[in-house]
């Protein structure tokens, strides 16, 4: 057994990886100016498609996709009522978030026949960590680095490349205009409204495979309400982070960080005298997010976030 | 405003009649009448029946496609909804309560999602209150009500100062109190305040004296009368107090509200202050009506439901109150669905999802609506021309469905899945842009013909000769209508999609 501080680098990385890859296409969506609050739902549908996928298909891999397209298109649906028809952001969010519980639990009663659980896959087609023993003897991060789980590998490099597609590319160039400011954006001869789709049904991708990884990378079986509230989390990061890739890293490493605590104080002995009062152990990171968000400088969103782009309105 | 006219204005509160006298009731009358003769009322009725009736469509779709009776269901549904109104009236109780706690937060432009964790709060307290000290009959309840409502005000109020001083975003703050309350009574449960003994985490049994009389059955009591009576004094509080206003004001236009001297900031924390006492004040009334005693986990998602139902009502407490016991017959019937083995009860969530989405944009209904007379004005005007229109798209629905609920029986045979799962997708893609009149909706029938005739052979082939006739039929006639709506139908060149607005 390793010592307690590599261990908690591990579980930092477990944890926060599906907050970092949701809060990233929280990102996308927001700096489109499309809020979104749904994450929460497509996160979920995401780790119901990645386990349903998986038993079908027999292969992880599959199911992840299948993960990515499965948050897609409840993205698609938010993208259609905000974008096309207009719609209330926030109460489209919240309906999603409905529909991402009650599909979710719907799908596992239909498919393994018991309320609200899928059955555990066979540890042989769950995505298994990748294993570098030559990592190992490194101080601190070797015991975390020499067994990552390929998810948490895609994890950074989707921050990576979130960061280049965001600054140094025209398409980044343009999601950023259209939440700041869609008018100049649609006067330049670029179609807002596409644009702010492309935007929120990356940000379904990036929320289904965050949840795919809960529920094929670190565990092995789909729970209703497996997600805990991450999704809102996830918000929370985005915002923490002032809707930049970088600081949704960060951020969502820090509440990754505090998730991760949470779970080694109720795995180590020496807490053990602690377990009368798992509840409060298990409130630390929503406290946390509390404070955070409460603490931070106001951070500045997209101008016009949670505004419909009317063409040719009058300002 | 002239002198004139505020002598007038003075003058016409004058003659206002009294309350509960016959005038006010004729008043009250009148004032019923031309709200339903509103055209804005009128609209928002037909967006809340015309999303639930969308939203009833496509969960049957799903049920069909999951392989459920629908048709039963929905019978099990309205049969047990109706039979047990007092179970629907129960069960619409604490829907009233969270939703109006939602409601009062949207109307001071605030998204309260947390009521869940204010209802856990409230019924707590209620039920520590209600067990561990003796009072007289009629104080009992009130004391509970009261430090129940103190409870849901604390976990309110902080989300709104918060919001409204340091600017945390109000969803995020909220869910998170709402986790941290479900933990801290989830610890009291099984802590201090367990009955001994027990093998579940629950609170001894409320004193008798805390108990709300029954009404009528062994179900509904008192607490139902008791959340009409809130859902009488949130009306008055929002539409005829100063505060009720400044709350409006603020949520209509923070700025222009702070121009007008109004302290915003002030209003914002009271407003998530007070939905939050109203939803602990709901759970209070679970606690001492129903339940009797706190157990681990006891509310079934009444707080997610108030968002629904808050949706549902437009945040108006009346509309709420109707939203509520729509629900609340939902909830039941979903109930006697899941018992009778016809249908899982989690379509109702599914129902209530969709219901939220399609009333987050009214211009789809309306859309749709535009979109049925439209269509019903060229029927009447060439019947012959519509025929194959209006086939094409009863084709594309009922193939895509079919074609979806082939996947429960195809699991094994990856060619067959894919065909299947493709042909359906393409089938509902078809749909939609048929009912937007939209000439790619019929290559999409075409293709998705295609398809089906590839797996009336594959599935031949492959050992499901049943298939064979089903989807061969299914193909050709979903080409011979293509075909014939593509000759007889004046189809649009480009996508209206919402292209109305």
């Amino acid at each position: 057994m390793a010592d307690p501080i590599s261990v908690l680098v591990l579980l930092t990385l477990q944890m926060s990886t599906p907050l970092v890859l949701t809060a990233l296409g929280g990102m996308f969506s927001e700096r489109s100016g499309i809020v979104n609050i749904g994450l929460e739902g497509m996160m979920l549908i995401g780790a119901f498609t990645a386990v349903a996928v998986t038993h079908v298909a027999r292969n992880p891999w599959i199911g992840l996709l299948a993960a990515v397209i499965g948050g897609g298109m409840l993205a698609a649906v938010h993208a259609v009522i905000c974008v096309k028809f207009k719609g209330n952001h926030i109460v489209s969010g919240a309906g999603l978030i409905l529909i991402g519980a009650g599909l979710t639990e719907f799908g596992s009663q239909a498919i393994w026949g018991h309320k609200g659980y899928s059955d555990p896959l066979p540890t042989t087609i769950v995505l298994k960590p990748i294993e570098i023993p030559a990592l190992e003897g490194i101080p601190i991060v070797g015991y975390a680095l020499s067994r990552l789980s390929p998810v948490i590998y895609i994890m950074f490099i989707m921050v990576a490349l979130c960061w280049y597609v965001m600054y140094k590319t025209p398409f980044g160039l343009r999601i950023r205009a259209a939440g700041e400011d869609p008018s100049t954006l649609d006067a330049a001869g670029v179609n807002v409204e596409d644009i702010r789709m492309i935007g929120t049904i990356l940000s379904g991708c990036f929320a289904g495979l965050g949840g795919a990884y809960l529920s094929i990378g670190y565990n092995t079986a789909f729970g209703s309400g497996m997600t805990a509230g991450r999704g809102f989390i996830s918000l929370a990061a985005l915002i923490f982070g002032n809707w930049t890739p970088i600081g949704c890293f960060l951020a969502g490493t820090f509440f990754g960080l505090l998730m991760g605590v949470r779970i080694m104080i109720e795995g180590l002995a020496e807490f053990q005298w602690l377990d009368p009062y798992s509840e409060f152990v298990a409130m630390i990171p929503y406290v946390f997010v509390i404070i955070g968000l409460a603490g931070i400088r106001r951070s500045i969103p997209p101008k016009a976030v949670g505004e419909a782009y009317e063409k040719e309105k009058r300002q | 405003m002239s002198q004139e006219a505020v002598a007038e204005q003075s003058s016409n509160e004058d003659v206002k009649p009294r309350l509960l006298t016959p005038d006010w009731f004729k008043a009250k009358y009148q004032d019923l009448l031309s709200l339903l003769g509103s055209r804005a009322f009128q609209r928002q009725l037909m967006w809340a029946a015309g999303s639930i009736l969308m939203a009833i469509l496509v969960a049957t779709v799903l049920m069909i496609v999951a392989g459920y009776n629908a048709f039963l269901a929905w019978i099990a549904l309205i049969r047990s909804a109706i039979v047990r109104f007092d179970r629907t009236l129960l069960e619409a109780t604490p829907l009233i309560f969270t939703g109006l706690s939602v409601g009062l937060a949207f109307k001071c432009g605030l998204f309260n999602i947390g009521p869940e964790g204010q209802l856990y709060v409230g019924s707590m307290l209620a039920a520590i209150v209600g067990y561990m000290i003796a009072m007289p009959i009629v104080i009992h309840p009130i004391v509970c009500i009261l430090v129940a409502a103190l409870a849901g005000f604390a976990w309110g109020f902080l989300p709104g100062l918060l919001k409204a001083y340091r600017g945390a975003h109000e969803v995020v703050v909220t869910m998170m109190m709402s986790y941290i309350a479900i933990n801290l009574t989830s610890w009291l449960v099984r802590g201090p305040f367990k009955e001994p003994g027990q093998m579940v985490d629950q609170t001894p049994d409320i004193l008798f004296s805390a108990e709300l009389p029954k009404l009528f059955s062994a179900e509904l009591n008192a607490g139902f009368l008791i959340a009409i009576l809130v859902v009488f004094v949130v009306d008055l509080f929002i539409n005829k107090t100063v505060i009720g206003f400044e709350m409006r004001a603020v949520g209509l236009n923070q700025d222009a509200a702070e121009y007008s001297g109004i302290n915003a900031k002030r209003n914002m924390a009271l407003a998530l202050g007070i939905a939050g006492m109203l939803a602990g004040v709901g759970g209070a009334i679970e606690i001492m009506g129903w339940l009797h005693r706190f157990e681990s986990g006891w509310s079934k998602g009444y707080g997610w439901d108030g968002i629904t139902v808050a949706v549902l009502g437009n945040n108006n407490p009346w509309g709420i109150l109707f939203g509520a016991i729509l629900f609340g017959a939902l909830r039941t019937g979903g109930r006697a669905m899941q018992l009778r083995g016809v249908a899982p009860a989690e379509v109702i969530s599914v129902v209530q999802g969709l219901v939220v989405l399609f009333i987050a944009a009214p211009r789809i209904i309306e859309w749709l609506y535009n979109r049925f007379a439209d269509e019903a004005r060229r029927a009447k005007k060439s019947p012959v021309e519509a025929a194959p229109y209006f086939a094409s798209i009863a084709v594309s629905l009922v193939g895509s469905v079919m074609g979806l609920a082939a996947i429960t029986s195809v699991m094994g045979e990856a060619l067959l899945l894919v065909l299947s799962v493709v042909g359906g997708i393409l089938g509902l893609y078809a749909f939609v842009e048929l009912l937007a009149r939209d000439a790619r909706g019929l290559k999409a029938l075409l293709l998705e013909s295609a398809m089906w005739f590839a797996l009336a052979v594959g599935g031949f082939l492959m050992g499901y000769p049943e298939f064979l006739a089903t989807f061969a039929a299914l193909g050709v006639i979903g080409v011979v209508i293509a075909v014939a709506a593509w000759r007889m139908t004046k189809m649009d060149k480009e996508s209206n999609l919402g292209g109305e607005n």
